[in-house]
């Protein structure tokens, strides 16, 4: 199986396990953002541009689902796969609470990016005292999931060793 | 040279990516709610639906028990109202006869028997608001079902929103705390008409418009007003007065409105084929 097939398989894992699971674990708003987290995990194991395009692949499936303006999602996620992967490259690559760490502060600041860009395109609502708790809690909660999360795009981008983040 | 390459074409690629999304953005703007945009939003979920419908049904016991544990509190608390309202309806079962015409009269009077004879299409609720910025359920029915846009959408307690977005299987509703909701409501006591606005996420709603002289009571019930040209029909209760000010000098009341319905926790609406024009 290639990369992309295998990459697309965890898109489409990711979608549904948003879709039918991760959105019902709500607390306050709150829950776990898991196609961003596929974006932040793809810019950490493959770089800057890799990071960029499947934040994009994952942001606009995401946006095929909503009803906030199409291609916001993936443009937060395409900004931040690459921000993640530019950033990686000074990283040492052994520890494994590098991913659950960089989950925690990325989702984090993709969804503040997130609610910014939707002000800043006709959206003020989007920025509210709330979105820095919303931001806070989808960060924690995808620090969660982040091992598994590397596991399976280690898989999918055959690039890295599994154990590299997640042992 | 190769080391502009090296660190150039990262750039490049994300420079493309944003103007796609960017070119995107324009046109779901321009689209407003026909065209390609919403076409590939139906076609995807249409196409999903089967796969959601499937892991919703593995998930489901996962999701209640998540769910119960989330919101143990929110849980006991609704068990112990449950019960009271239980105790409550038995005592008022043993009243039956002249309470029962009494409250048809009533509910009459204030225009709460909301559905009337208008058709409607009974749906289950597929997916809550994915996300904190996008306060919009998923229901099962969609255009196979008569389901359109611009439909009201109601629950037993009363209304719930508005459908945005028809797919053949699937109808998008946005709900009417959604910040860009707003709905003409008035007074069941005193006939008072203004609007209802969203606030968002986990907000009451704002009631806009109302004369600081009228007299607005806590608890009061608010209806859709079903004025000309309101996309609701009328009587459909929208919510009750939690507070309701007036600041020195303000040319309106500052009301606040919590919905009778249950918002995030709705499982089964009914959407009412209705349209302005009847």
């Amino acid at each position: 199986m290639t990369s992309r097939v295998r990459l697309s398989l965890v898109l489409l894992v990711a979608l549904t396990l948003h879709q039918s699971l991760f959105v019902t674990l709500r607390v306050d708003d709150a829950h776990p953002q898991v196609m961003l987290l596929v974006a932040v995990v793809g810019g950490l194991l493959a770089g800057a541009e890799r990071g960029a395009l499947i934040g994009f692949a994952a942001g606009l499936l995401a946006d095929l689902f909503v009803q906030t303006p199409l291609g916001l999602s993936a443009l937060t996620f395409a900004l931040v796969g690459f921000v993640v992967g530019s950033l990686q490259a000074g990283i040492v690559h052994t520890a494994w609470w590098i991913g659950p760490v960089t989950a925690l502060l990325a989702s984090f600041a993709g969804v503040v990016l997130y609610g910014v860009l939707g002000a800043i395109i006709g959206q003020a609502h989007f920025v509210s005292p709330r979105l820095l708790l919303v931001a806070a809690g989808a960060g924690v909660m995808n620090a969660v999931l982040a091992l598994p999360v590397v596991r399976a795009m280690s898989w999918a981008l055959d690039s890295r060793p599994a154990g590299a983040y997640a042992r | 040279m190769a080391v502009y390459r090296r660190t150039s074409r990262p750039r490049f690629t994300l420079l493309l990516l944003v103007l796609t999304a960017i070119t995107l953005l324009t046109l779901d703007e321009r689209s407003n709610g026909l065209g390609i945009v919403d076409g590939a939003r139906d076609g995807a979920q249409d196409l999903f639906a089967p796969v959601k419908s499937a892991a919703d049904s593995v998930f489901r016991p996962v999701t209640d028990f998540f769910d119960g544990a989330l919101h143990y509190g929110q849980v006991t608390a609704e068990n112990d109202r449950l019960r009271e309202q239980l105790a409550e309806r038995e005592s008022a079962m043993l009243q039956a006869a002249d309470a029962a015409r009494e409250r048809e009269a009533l509910l009459d009077l204030a225009g709460l028997d909301f559905v009337g004879d208008i058709p409607t299409v009974a749906a289950r609720v597929v997916m809550t608001p994915a996300s904190g910025f996008d306060l919009t359920l998923s229901i099962d029915r969609g255009r196979d079902a008569g389901v359109a846009r611009g439909m009201p959408v109601v629950s037993g307690g009363g209304l719930v929103g508005q459908v945005i977005d028809v797919s053949r299987t699937r109808s998008t509703v946005r709900l009417l705390t959604d910040a860009s909701s707003n709905v003409g409501v008035r007074l069941a006591t005193t006939g008072e008409t203004g609007v209802a606005a969203g606030r968002g996420a986990g907000s009451t709603l704002r009631m806009d418009l109302v004369d600081p002289v009228t007299k607005v009571d806590k608890g009061e019930t608010v209806v859709t007003s079903g004025l000309q040209n309101s996309v609701y029909p009328p009587g459909i209760p929208v919510g009750k007065v939690v507070a309701a000010t007036t600041a020195t000098g303000a040319l309106q009341q500052d009301v606040t409105i919590e919905p009778t319905v249950d918002l995030p926790r709705v499982t089964f609406v009914k959407v009412l084929q209705w349209s302005p024009a009847r």
